[in-house]
């Protein structure tokens, strides 16, 4: 029985979250699925899916990969969507691969199929992508499970794996700010990593502390959300300019912060259920929630995004689950049956 | 104690057994059965026996010879891969594996893999449908499969040799050697099957267009057997069962990309087993060793694997004792220490230990009633009182009634309890009561057993995602289990030309009491169908399978459903007679070439062949 890797693959996925990527902007309509936002269903080891709706939150479509690409199956635990130009890359963790479609269509592009192994979440610079691959883990291989993970570079002309770059350490979410990846990984690191991606060598890392997750740019600082085990979460600052560091440190009542998303010089951040804001530039962390959301199970995936908070409700992993839609004063504004672990969204527009 | 099979066999039993003509010739001689309880107290049930003559008809592996011939449903990961078994409409772990009388069901998930067991190592394989707690402890809640060697004791030297070569390369080699006299008994045996399982998906193509395969779909299962009898006297037998399996399996891609990964799994099995038969008094003690283990290597690339093993001593003493020429008693005292290591449990020992008793009484020879109770002690749960009550009336030549009540019961298992993370100490025992109703129609050639059961579960077992995203199984749900099962059996000669037909059908409901859902993975609707037909030294088969479209989800999204499909096979052979026996066979599995999966994304193979040698000799 495959109890362990399914268990522990699951359980992995799960605490892997997600935060968001917000994407640049453009009005004419270009297909089907634009002017709204993806939803992307982790699945199962043996499925995912993406769900789209319109920003008028009513059109939906609950799969919009599978029935545009003759019922093709995009991999198991979708991990991931990063976009360039007019194409979607679909991350599978699962299944080592990433599906390019059309971001407005759905249509499969091509598949990138060598050079990926867990690989975790992507972003682009100059027609290349960079994706995280957490490799092996370490449960099933001690030796190296913990520092093989690697950054693989990947050529969005030919949809081909060009190379990778090792990092020697764990690696999960990243963020590109001139020209340097920032990678954070909650469970085995205790540094944001530093890769130049000119001369592909790692930079001296910054150590920012143990369950870093949620990472995002914003007015030349790194915005890093930590919630350590057992002390208080919080949120490390990392000026670009000089890799200085600065902490809003949260009070005990919101220990195990989990999700972060900044959004016109507020950062949104979720401990439990709810949602709370702060000023980009404050120095101390509010603990007045706007929203106190109901869910099955557990916040799983969280965006703002044009003057709407986004939650996607972990569910049980063994049916549909939902999403939810509120304004910035935390109003629902929708409730939306998705798939099976919903764990991020991706803004059309 | 020893059973002469010199009558005819129970009615209840009749089902198969017609099938099986050999029998007719060792009936007359001296058979010492594995499990005398199974006989003995099963008359308020029905029991399903294939015997050898069935098995060899079948494909190599346990869960084909169930799937085409009873009403137990499976769930496979592909052909060859994981495949777990439901039987009136329970969970895998609510169906218990009897090996010569021990319970040997996974210690570490509570289940069997019904393709890790190969049926030809076996005499006979027993289907006894319902309660059997009492008896065989955790797990006998849907029903119990029994695995017997049953040992001969009349002048005999004897073996059986079958080769079988297939398509996808998948090759068998079967092969038993009995060697007795009226005071030893000896059966010793291996298997080894195999298959590059490199199978086509039917009408399945990537996103190029390429046709999709099987991939990383390679199984090896070799099991040895050695099976000792000795008879001290007329009084006093000894006997001792072992076997040591491995099976060293891939495990099927689902996409092409993915990780290849393997799965190796095997098991050490002893039992010494001690019969004394006193006349008024039965003395059998039996002791045993069990060690089963896996190592999982989630990428074949790198040799690294997590792994589980456990190790059980079982010491049994069933005392039996005839109270008066219809009434007997047996007293069964029963130890069981279960040390596990994994590297997801860490290591962990749990004693248990049962009192149980049963009553038999034949008021006359056509009312049987059947009694039994059981408790269990151990620290690890608190363990429910099991009972089973039946009674069987026989109306004339025509009609059998059979009724049975009982409470049952599965136990929490390592992984259940101790994994790290998420593991639950505080599990109580999934429980169920349950009640039948059997109907056995016989008229001349025909068979019809007709039975309608009830089985109410509390305490259902489920690994639950909590609010850290972490997962711990959790006594959850409620389910109410019912439905009706028949079985059809009859034979006929017309001079030269023997013809047989068996069929099964199950209609069953179980569904979650709190959300009125069907349970997923369990069919509403099972039906199978065989017709053999011989004539002089050719025979040939025809095999038939319905399985009814299951739910994939707990919500019972319509959408997200498995097809039902039907599968047919057929086979011939024609006994050259070289030798007491020189058959050679042909078989075509999936003769329509259906297209069907019992797990979503898990083709199964299409049309393919299988060519056979059966040697008696």
């Amino acid at each position: 029985m495959k109890f362990s890797k399914l268990f522990l693959i699951a359980l992995s996925a799960s605490m892997f979250v997600s935060c968001s990527n917000d994407d640049e902007d453009s009005n004419e309509p270009q297909g089907v699925y634009d002017n709204g936002f993806l939803i992307l269903n982790e699945g199962s080891d043996v499925k995912g899916t993406v769900s789209f709706l319109n920003n008028d939150l009513v059109t939906f479509t609950k799969d919009v990969y599978g029935p545009n690409n003759n019922n093709d199956n995009p991999g198991g635990y979708l991990q991931n969507i990063f976009f360039n130009g007019d194409n979607a890359y679909i991350i599978s963790g699962g299944s080592n691969v990433i599906n390019v479609v059309n971001r407005y269509t759905f249509k499969l592009v091509d598949k990138i199929e060598t050079g990926l192994k867990n690989p975790r979440y992507g972003v682009v610079k100059d027609g290349k992508a960079y994706v995280t691959n957490a490799n092996t883990y370490s449960y099933m291989n001690p030796e190296t499970g913990n520092t093989d993970d690697y950054v693989a570079i990947i050529n969005l002309k030919t949809n081909k794996y060009e190379s990778k770059i090792d990092l020697n350490a764990t690696a999960n979410r990243l963020v590109l700010e001139n020209g340097k990846l920032y990678i954070t990984e909650p469970f085995d690191s205790t540094k944001l990593l530093v890769v130049n991606i000119a001369t592909k060598k790692l930079e001296a890392p910054v150590e920012i502390g143990s369950k870093a997750d949620c990472i995002e740019e914003e007015n030349g600082f790194l915005y890093i959300l930590r919630r350590p085990s057992g002390n208080r979460s919080e949120i490390v600052k990392v000026k670009l300019s000089d890799k200085s560091v600065s902490k809003i440190t949260f009070p005990e009542s919101l220990d195990g912060a989990v999700y972060m998303d900044i959004e016109d010089d507020k950062v949104y951040y979720t401990v439990g259920n709810s949602v709370y804001a702060i000023n980009a530039n404050a120095t101390t962390a509010s603990t007045t929630p706007i929203l106190t959301a109901t869910t099955e199970g557990y916040f799983y995936g969280f965006a703002v995004n044009d003057n709407r908070i986004y939650i996607a409700d972990s569910g049980n992993f063994g049916s549909d689950s939902k999403a939810f839609i509120y304004n910035l004063t935390g109003t629902l504004e929708k409730e939306i049956a998705v798939g099976i672990g919903p764990n991020g969204f991706y803004f059309n527009d | 104690m020893t059973l002469k099979i010199r009558f005819t066999f129970c009615f209840l039993l009749l089902c198969q057994i017609i099938l099986a003509q050999h029998d007719s010739i060792t009936k007359l001689k001296e058979v010492v059965v594995s499990d005398n309880n199974l006989k003995k107290y099963s008359d308020s049930q029905s029991v399903l026996k294939l015997s050898d003559s069935i098995i060899n008809k079948n494909e190599a592996l346990l869960t084909d010879l169930l799937k085409f011939n009873s009403t137990l449903y499976f769930k496979e990961y592909g052909r060859g891969m994981l495949s777990t078994v439901s039987f009136r409409g329970t969970t895998s772990s609510q169906t218990a594996v009897i090996w010569n009388g021990i319970n040997i069901n996974s210690q570490m998930n509570g289940s069997t893999d019904f393709n890790t067991i190969s049926g030809s190592d076996y005499n006979s394989v027993s289907v006894k449908a319902g309660g059997g707690g009492v008896i065989y402890g955790s797990g006998a809640i849907g029903g119990t499969i029994h695995l017997n060697n049953d040992l001969s004791f009349y002048n005999r030297f004897e073996s059986d040799l079958k080769l079988d070569y297939g398509s996808f390369n998948t090759i068998g080699i079967n092969y038993k050697t009995n060697i007795s006299n009226k005071k030893w008994s000896a059966q010793i045996g291996f298997s080894n099957n195999s298959s590059a399982n490199d199978y086509k998906y039917i009408n399945k193509y990537t996103w190029k267009g390429e046709q999709r395969w099987n991939r990383n779909g390679e199984y090896n299962i070799f099991t040895m057997s050695a099976n000792l009898g000795y008879k001290l006297n007329a009084k006093n037998t000894l006997k001792l069962y072992s076997q040591t399996s491995n099976t060293d399996r891939n495990t099927s891609l689902i996409t092409e990309t993915e990780t290849p990964s393997k799965y190796i799994n095997g098991f050490n099995r002893n039992l010494l087993e001690y019969n004394g038969d006193f006349g008024t008094f039965t003395t059998n003690f039996k002791t045993a060793y069990i060690f089963e283990n896996y190592q999982y290597y989630a990428d074949n690339a790198i040799n690294n694997y997590t792994y589980g093993k456990t190790e059980s001593l079982i010491a049994k003493a069933d005392l039996g004792y005839t109270l008066f020429k219809s009434t007997q008693v047996n007293g069964i005292i029963d130890y069981n220490k279960t040390t596990g290591t994994g590297s997801g449990f860490g290591t962990n020992t749990r004693e248990i230990s049962s009192a149980s008793l049963l009553v038999k009484q034949d008021i006359s020879a056509s009312w049987k009633n059947e009694f039994g109770v059981r408790k269990e002690f151990t620290d690890n749960y608190k363990s429910p009182v099991l009972f089973s009550l039946g009674s069987s009336y026989q109306f004339g030549k025509l009609y059998n009634l059979k009724l049975n009540l009982s409470r049952n019961f599965r136990i929490p298992t390592f992984n259940d309890l101790y994994w790290e993370p998420g593991g639950n100490r505080n599990l109580k025992p999934e429980s169920s009561y349950q009640a039948e109703v059997g109907n056995v129609f016989t008229f001349s050639n025909i068979t019809l057993t007709q039975t309608f059961y009830y089985i109410k579960i509390k305490d259902l077992l489920q690994w639950v995602p909590g609010k850290n995203g972490i997962w711990t199984p959790q006594n959850t749900d409620k389910v109410n289990s019912y439905g009706a099962e028949t079985l059809l059996s009859w034979k006929k000669q017309f001079g030269k030309n023997i013809l047989a037909v068996n069929a099964a059908y199950a209609h069953t409901i179980s569904e979650n009491i709190d959300t009125k859902k069907q349970l997923f993975f369990v069919p509403f609707d099972k039906a199978t169908a065989a017709v053999v037909y011989s004539r002089n030294r050719i025979s040939a088969n025809y095999q038939f399978l319905y399985n009814g479209f299951v739910y994939t989800r707990a919500d019972n999204d319509p959408d997200e459903i498995i097809n039902d499909y039907m599968i047919s096979n057929i086979g011939i052979d024609y006994d050259f007679k070289f030798l007491e026996t020189f058959k050679l066979g042909l078989q075509v599995l999936n003769l329509f070439n259906e297209a069907y999966e019992s797990l979503e994304n898990r083709p199964m193979a299409g049309r393919n062949f299988n060519m056979y040698l059966i040697l008696k000799f």
